[in-house]
């Protein structure tokens, strides 16, 4: 039996004329790490939300351990961690006083919640700060405690919504280190990203959300197996006037499957990127276009995206 | 019920560690209250008309005269509006019942107590010395001279009781006794300069008596001349004579007890609005979303952060309350003040969640509720005392805790009794109700 089992959910915000959520299922098996990737907007909080219990959905179920996330609320919070996008920590409590605090909200018994607090401080590397007010931490120290706070009462389960948003890459490698050390000791994880490297370094598999729906779900591997052979190919122009004619012309080339592009960038999937290159560098010269950089990539997330969608994952 | 006291604990921690606020809770309303205090002391001021005033004269002697002709004049000058009467007991009920501002009682004895000469020279003389003009005085023989002379130098060593002028207020009209007050006052001031010049002549008179035995003019001048009182520079304490002013209850208005409790009110409101909007800013902030998502019940998150803000309150308006009793201040009997700040402090929360609870983000609740607590402050006496608002402004300020919470302390503070405010709080706790029936509903929102 599947630890989590999303069966055909569905979430229309009040006043809304479309589906944040819109008729997804999927499992994630006990002590994987499970993503859910997908650009800004597409339901992977609104999903979070749901299965977290803070919002009913319009359709569908969800269970988590067996528990119903509508019928059965106190024992899914007893299972899950929840680590938010945003800090949800009081600036004026200190941070132990903090992990005290949401301790005793999770309803730890005392002893063990003092003991467990030492612990956690001694996992994020904040004991010397423990009781110095939380509004005295730099931004990745208050990231490790939001963290921190999610791992109290060692949770079966914990839910890390976009954890890595807006923050620099010496805590954003932290934190992907800290979900693989959690994950080594059985704790199941749904981590939602809309980095593609993350959701690939990280997880046993993946979900590509877009638009409220769920467009492939599988192994990396399976995932990229989606755009077959085909290799991506980057192409960052000088300027971008003409940029549309490049296009028209690209597109025109039977080798190529898909193109998209974003100020000046042009991203095509393409069988081989060897044969089809100098044709498409020679009608950049006809046009006057000139070629900054050129960058070949494996088959990727991205490019299933691309494939999937028609748009790149950061659009 | 663990959950929930730590829920409150932690609220109390939040914002006793947040210096801006405790600036605004404790030292702001503390420093407005000395500020008022030291302003207007026992006594205030204001644009008044027609103050209703019973007069009851058991003296209907020649000072007394003068002092109902100088009330008489304020009658003509509209500010005050006079009943003689005679009975005493009921005018003291109508005081009592706030029908009029105060009551005047001047008593029986308070000519003779002022003039002790005056009723000698009659009962040994036959003489009404103070009906006497100058030339009058100087006809008198030699031997008449004399012993006006001793018999003045007699009533000099007597030193009569002072007789007491008492003025009987209501506590709900506390400027109005204030000026009446100042009216006799400023009376008494007049007779004393006057006897102060009296005193002089006689003075003189003994002494011309003592050294030379011949026939002396005595200058008894008219009591209320104008000249005679520039003569002296006493002033209305060295009188035989004095002026006490008691409510029903037997304590007086001041204006250091009055803003004492008026201000720390209207700071309690600011406080626990923005108690209330913090709910707001938890939810801006996403630690009312973990809270929600952590196994504790919706309803547990909400009375313990409604609890925290109460104890908050109450924390403040007890350190107001100690720190100004400190300087002065009278708020009532301590067990009673203690009900009344709880049931205030409840009210007031209810009032905040309110607000936070129909608002949509702690922008638009704190704009709300700072325009409600002015507002609120502003028609229920906080800067002005109630008894001196319009009627119809001090019944709509009902709606606000601020105008329950003003009218239970005066009343304790000129002597009232738990039983004599329970009606009051009986009010203030259905408007409470009221407050957190229409809250909850607001509160259905974020809490379902």
């Amino acid at each position: 039996m599947p630890f989590v089992e999303v069966r055909n959910l569905v979430q229309r915000y009040h006043g809304s004329d479309f589906n944040a959520v819109d008729d997804i299922s999927f499992d994630i098996r006990k002590g994987e790490v499970f993503s859910l990737l997908g650009p800004n907007g597409a339901g992977k909080t609104t999903t979070i939300s749901i299965l977290n219990t803070l919002l009913s959905p319009t359709g569908g179920s969800a269970t988590i351990d067996g528990f119903d996330v509508q019928k059965n609320q106190m024992e899914v919070r007893r299972t899950i961690g929840v680590v938010p996008q945003d800090l949800a920590l009081y600036e004026e409590l200190s941070g132990e006083e903090n992990l005290r605090f949401w301790g005793e909200m999770q309803g730890i018994p005392a002893g063990t919640l003092k003991k467990e607090i030492r612990e956690k401080l001694a996992l994020m590397e904040l004991e010397d700060r423990a009781r110095d007010r939380v509004k005295t931490y730099s931004g990745g120290m208050k990231r490790r405690l939001n963290l921190a706070v999610g791992l109290l009462g060692n949770p079966k389960l914990i839910l890390l919504d976009e954890p890595t948003v807006a923050i620099y890459p010496q805590s954003r490698r932290y934190i992907l280190d800290w979900v693989k050390k959690i994950n080594a000791r059985g704790t199941t994880i749904l981590y939602t990203t809309h980095y593609m490297e993350e959701a690939q370094e990280l997880s046993h598999r993946i979900g590509i959300m877009d638009h409220g729906k769920l467009i492939a779900i599988g192994t990396l591997e399976e995932l990229t197996q989606l755009v077959g052979e085909t290799e991506t190919v980057k192409l960052k122009l000088i300027q971008e006037l003409d940029r549309e004619n490049l296009i028209a012309r690209i597109r025109a080339f039977p080798e190529v499957s898909q193109v998209t592009a974003r100020q000046d960038e042009i991203i095509l999937n393409v069988g081989s990127a060897t044969e089809i290159l100098p044709a498409v560098l020679a009608s950049a010269s006809e046009l006057g276009i000139g070629i900054r950089t050129i960058d070949l990539q494996e088959p990727n997330l991205e490019a299933v995206f691309l494939q999937l969608t028609g748009r790149a994952l950061r659009d | 019920m663990r959950k929930l006291i730590v829920m409150a604990f932690k609220e109390i921690m939040v914002t006793f560690r947040d210096v801006g606020a405790l600036m605004s809770m404790i030292l702001s309303p503390l420093l407005l209250t000395l500020a008022i205090g030291a302003a207007f002391g026992n006594g205030g001021s204001a644009t008044l008309s027609d103050i209703p005033v019973l007069v009851l004269d058991r003296d209907q002697g020649r000072f007394s005269e003068e002092l109902r002709s100088v009330l008489d004049k304020q009658q003509e000058e509209e500010l005050l509006a006079i009943e003689y009467v005679s009975e005493e007991a009921a005018a003291r009920e109508r005081v009592e019942a706030d029908e009029v501002a105060a009551l005047i009682i001047i008593p029986q004895n308070m000519s003779d107590t002022i003039v002790p000469i005056a009723p000698l020279v009659e009962e040994q003389l036959g003489m009404d010395i103070l009906g006497m003009s100058q030339e009058d005085i100087a006809s008198l023989t030699t031997e008449e001279q004399i012993q006006l002379g001793r018999i003045s130098q007699q009533t000099l060593e007597e030193k009569p009781d002072p007789a007491v002028v008492e003025i009987f207020a209501s506590p709900d009209y506390q400027i109005s006794a204030s000026v009446i007050k100042g009216i006799v006052q400023s009376v008494l001031e007049r007779i004393n300069m006057t006897m102060a010049g009296m005193n002089i002549i006689i003075e003189d008179l003994i002494q011309q008596q003592t050294d030379s035995g011949s026939d002396v003019s005595i200058d008894l001048v008219n009591p209320f001349s104008a000249e005679s009182g520039e003569q002296g520079n006493n002033t209305v304490e060295d009188l035989p004579i004095s002026i006490q002013v008691i409510s029903p209850s037997g304590r007086s208005f001041s204006w250091l007890d009055y803003s004492a409790a008026s201000m720390a009110i209207l700071f309690l409101m600011f406080g626990v609005t923005s108690g209330g909007r913090t709910l707001l800013a938890e939810k801006r902030l996403g630690t009312l979303p973990r809270l929600l998502v952590s196994p504790t019940k919706s309803l547990v998150i909400l009375i313990g952060k409604m609890a925290g803000i109460v104890l908050t309150g109450i924390l403040q308006v007890g350190i107001l309350w100690g720190a100004t009793s400190l300087i002065g201040a009278y708020w009532g009997p301590a067990g009673v003040v203690v009900v009344a700040i709880v049931a205030l402090v409840i009210a007031a929360t209810g009032i905040g969640a309110l607000i936070s609870a129909w608002s949509k983000s702690p922008g638009q609740a704190g704009a709300i509720g700072a325009a409600f607590t002015l507002i609120g402050a502003a028609a229920s006496g906080s800067f002005l005392p109630r008894g001196n608002l319009p009627q119809w402004l001090q019944t709509i300020s009902f709606i606000t805790p601020n105008a329950w919470g003003i009218e239970i302390f005066a009343r304790l503070q000129s002597g009232g009794t738990l039983q004599e405010i329970w009606p009051l709080l009986a009010g203030l706790g259905i408007l409470t109700l009221v407050y957190y029936l229409i809250a909850a509903f607001g509160f259905r929102r974020d809490f379902q």
